[in-house]
């Protein structure tokens, strides 16, 4: 097992070396402050961050529009993930959930309403109109939103549950804690 | 209620309960006037236009992965089946009314026409028509004389074709497994 | 074109009079530069779904309006054409999006006039049963969301609240919350499952509380009040001018209501009452949705206490040409094995003619208009949709309001995009 000061928790002494130990290490003890204390990287804890608080935009279309507010309410609560927030804004949004079908006439607005969102982003194609144009096999309808957004999760059935909308917003969020790049970036496509 | 003063009238059919008006594509507009001022229909509900290219042609729409229709000689599971009644035009656009009074009698006034003919706006007659001949004209491409703004209105200004006539295809992507649904 | 006949003007129309549904600019602000074009897109903060709003501003005042809509357009009439009667079913409901029951109802009951088929009386009641949770569902996210985009937000949960009773309703009977394709041309898919009624009547003991409870949040609510009452007035001429049903037409002070007036199912064996006010503002089409839940909960009552006593009925018709038979049968007679076989693979077919059903959906006459050329798929399907009517009227229940009005007045049309744009 390997110890704090083997990572340098006395790190102020390998910049100060005549520095003497700090006063939470007086008062607690090394033992004891290896025990309160917690590592992590930079990068983890901003992942972390942004899982905790993943606010999605008001991309609404369709039935899938109706569960998306279902997790809103006060059953399926979503605000125990710090997501009730849905910012009407795509430059403050964070997750863009496409919940419905998407029409020849309406990819150019959810391209720009992608465009417009700041890095870091991820984009959940919620229900099986969104996934693959769904039961909608024609002229109108756009085959699968990922054809022109790079999609993350994507939720089946018609229209999910909102049970199975939240396992997919978690199933990013674990995505995104253990490392995994967001679409744009593992397609390398332009954001 | 005399249908046969209405202006242009041609036939009346009484099917399912309902009662159809055919008049002549000219004087839709005076039939349209007619039957709001006169008989009372004063609640346009629809306006629907039909294309009847290869009506009846197939027998009926065919079995599920055979291209060609069926052979009307062979006896079915409901007996030999009948050739629908020929449509000697290709398109009808029929007027869905109602009155608002007891008993609410409602009518459908259809005219026929072929491809290219254009029938005349009745949304002096019923302001509501605004929108439901911009999408027969969007949806089907049958041009209203005398619509104030006569645009598409459910597809993208530069779309080309009007989808909902029987030789635009579906459109959509190649499944696998279901070549002919 | 200009238009040789001007629309029939009443005295005090408000209709825009060069096109219905464009309000123009007057001429002489069109000069000056106060004109302020704004687009409200079609990705709204609010809820309605994708209607784009092309609004021009002279200050706060809305002088110049049209709507674009098409965002949702689907092509739902011509992929029902592909489809047998059978699995066309399935796409009706997803039309009106909020209402689905009533879609699938207008649809069903049209293949039924063509088929000319006699549907048993449980089905019928149960249909009654549905459409009315139908109409409490989507009026309570109606409220919900209208009174969200005014900023009573806090309705917004409580009225979902509700609607996860009645989707638990849903879920019960059919297996499936929304879209649930419970319907089908003779009757219901299945049998209704033990233990509906007694949680639907736990339902209906509960509503009426709630009801209160709205009312108590809102209607003597000072900012509610000025915010709702006196504006986008829309008077009972234009309404039936406009082609507005429902609602928006009862609360314009027309008494028109097609489950009275033009009964379907067995709306003439229930007592209820039609709501019906005088103002055509938009606090009255809230009293109307209001009061009209109320009677749903009574129409509801009425339907349990009939089902209650038709337990083991049969659910849907027998004409085994339509009908799919019961599976236990396919293990021992030869011909239901093949009318399964011949109706899920060709379809049944449908005798050749053309109807015309409409019915009472929460949003006004929901029509379907269906062609047959006699065989297993469709000719032609057109759907009778009251949003696309009921946007219409933005441009004339706009006249002399503000922007802050424009959101209240196009909740209260309660136009579903899905509807609308089919």
């Amino acid at each position: 097992m390997t110890r704090l000061r083997d990572h340098g928790l006395q790190s102020e002494r390998l910049l100060w070396p005549t520095k003497g130990p700090s006063k939470f290490e007086e008062e607690m003890g090394v033992e004891e402050l290896e025990q309160a204390l917690g590592l992590t990287t930079l990068e983890k804890a901003v992942r972390w961050a942004q899982t905790k608080s993943m606010w999605p935009d008001t991309f609404g279309l369709a039935c899938c529009a109706i569960e998306m507010m279902a997790i809103v309410s006060a059953r399926y609560d979503i605000a125990r993930f710090g997501m009730e927030a849905f910012r009407a804004s795509p430059r403050q949004a964070d997750l863009l959930i496409v919940s419905g079908r998407v029409s020849h006439k309406m990819a150019k607005p959810l391209r720009q309403i992608y465009d417009q969102m700041v890095e870091p982003k991820w984009v959940i194609a919620m229900g099986a109109c969104a996934s693959s144009g769904g039961m909608f096999n024609n002229y109108a309808i756009l085959q699968g939103v990922d054809r022109i957004v790079p999609v993350d999760i994507y939720v089946p059935f018609c229209p999910p549950r909102p049970e199975a909308l939240m396992e997919g917003i978690l199933r990013l969020h674990e995505a995104h804690l253990a490392g995994v790049p967001p679409a744009y970036e593992r397609r390398q496509v332009a954001t | 209620m005399n249908v046969r003063d209405i202006p242009g009238f041609l036939d009346v059919r009484e099917e399912h309960g309902e009662t159809t008006v055919v008049v002549e594509r000219e004087r839709v507009r005076d039939a349209a006037r007619h039957l709001r001022d006169e008989l009372g229909f004063n609640f346009l509900a629809d306006v629907v236009a039909t294309d009847y290219l290869n009506w009846g042609t197939k027998g009926v729409s065919g079995y599920i992965g055979t291209a060609s229709g069926r052979d009307l000689n062979l006896p079915m599971t409901q007996g030999l089946q009948a050739q629908p009644r020929p449509k000697p035009w290709r398109f009808s656009v029929s007027y869905h009314l109602l009155a608002l009074r007891e008993g609410a009698p409602r009518l459908r006034l259809q005219t026929l026409l072929e491809d290219g003919d254009p029938v005349p706006s009745v949304v002096s007659v019923w302001p509501t028509a605004d929108w439901h001949e911009r999408e027969q004209f969007d949806l089907m491409g049958i041009r209203f004389d005398g619509h104030p703004n006569l645009v598409r209105i459910l597809l993208e200004d530069d779309w080309e074709g009007h989808p909902l006539r029987k030789d635009y295809p579906i459109g959509g992507e190649p499944v696998r497994f279901s070549d002919a649904e | 074109m200009s238009l040789a006949e001007r629309t029939k003007i009443y005295e005090g129309s408000r209709i825009p009079q060069r096109v219905p549904t464009v309000l123009d600019v007057p001429p002489e602000l069109l000069s000056s530069d106060d004109i302020l074009q704004v687009n409200f897109g079609p990705n709204h903060p609010s809820t309605h779904g994708v209607l784009r709003l092309i609004v021009d501003l002279d200050g706060e005042q809305v002088v110049g309006l049209s709507a674009v809509i098409g965002y949702l357009h689907t092509g739902f009439e011509k992929n029902m054409e592909q489809k047998t009667w059978w699995k066309a079913i399935t796409y009706p409901e997803r039309i009106d999006y909020v209402g689905y029951q009533n879609n699938e109802l207008v649809f069903v009951l049209a293949i039924e006039k063509l088929l000319a088929l006699e549907i048993p009386e449980k089905a019928t009641w149960m249909r009654m049963l549905l459409c009315e949770l139908n109409r409490i569902h989507s009026h309570l996210v109606f409220l919900g969301t209208s009174a969200l985009e005014l900023g009573a937000i806090s309705m917004f949960w409580y009225t979902f609240r509700e609607r996860e009773m009645v989707l638990d309703l849903s879920e019960l009977v059919a297996g499936q919350r929304m879209h649930t394709r419970y319907f089908q041309a003779g009757g219901l898919a299945e049998d209704i499952p033990r233990g509906f009624y007694s949680e639907c009547r736990k339902f209906v003991e509960w509503m009426p509380q709630a009801l209160d409870d709205y009312l108590g949040l809102l209607d003597r609510n000072k900012i509610w009040l000025e915010r709702t009452k006196g504006v986008g007035l829309l008077s009972a001429d234009d309404a039936i001018a406009l082609g507005q049903s429902g609602p928006v037409l009862r609360a314009s002070g027309v008494d028109w209501d097609l489950r009275r007036d033009d009964p379907y199912l067995s709306y003439d064996k229930v007592h209820f009452h039609v709501p019906v006010y005088h103002g055509g503002d938009v606090y009255d089409r809230y009293r109307v949705r209001m009061d009209e839940m109320a009677e749903s909960v009574r129409i509801i009552e009425q339907c349990l206490d009939k089902l209650e006593r038709m337990d083991g009925k049969p659910w849907i018709a027998d004409d085994r040409k339509v009908v799919l038979p019961p599976r236990e049968e396919l293990h021992t007679s030869m011909e239901s094995l093949i009318h399964h076989f011949k109706i899920v693979t060709e379809g049944y077919r449908v005798p050749e003619g053309e109807v015309y059903v409409a019915i009472e959906s929460p949003r006004g006459e929901s029509g379907c208009y269906v062609v047959s050329d006699g065989g297993p798929k469709p000719w032609r399907v057109h759907f009778r949709a009251p949003s696309f009517v009921a946007l219409e009227a933005t441009a004339t229940c706009m006249r002399d309001t503000l922007v802050a009005d424009m959101i209240a007045v196009v909740g209260s049309l309660d136009a579903v995009m899905g509807d609308s744009d089919r």
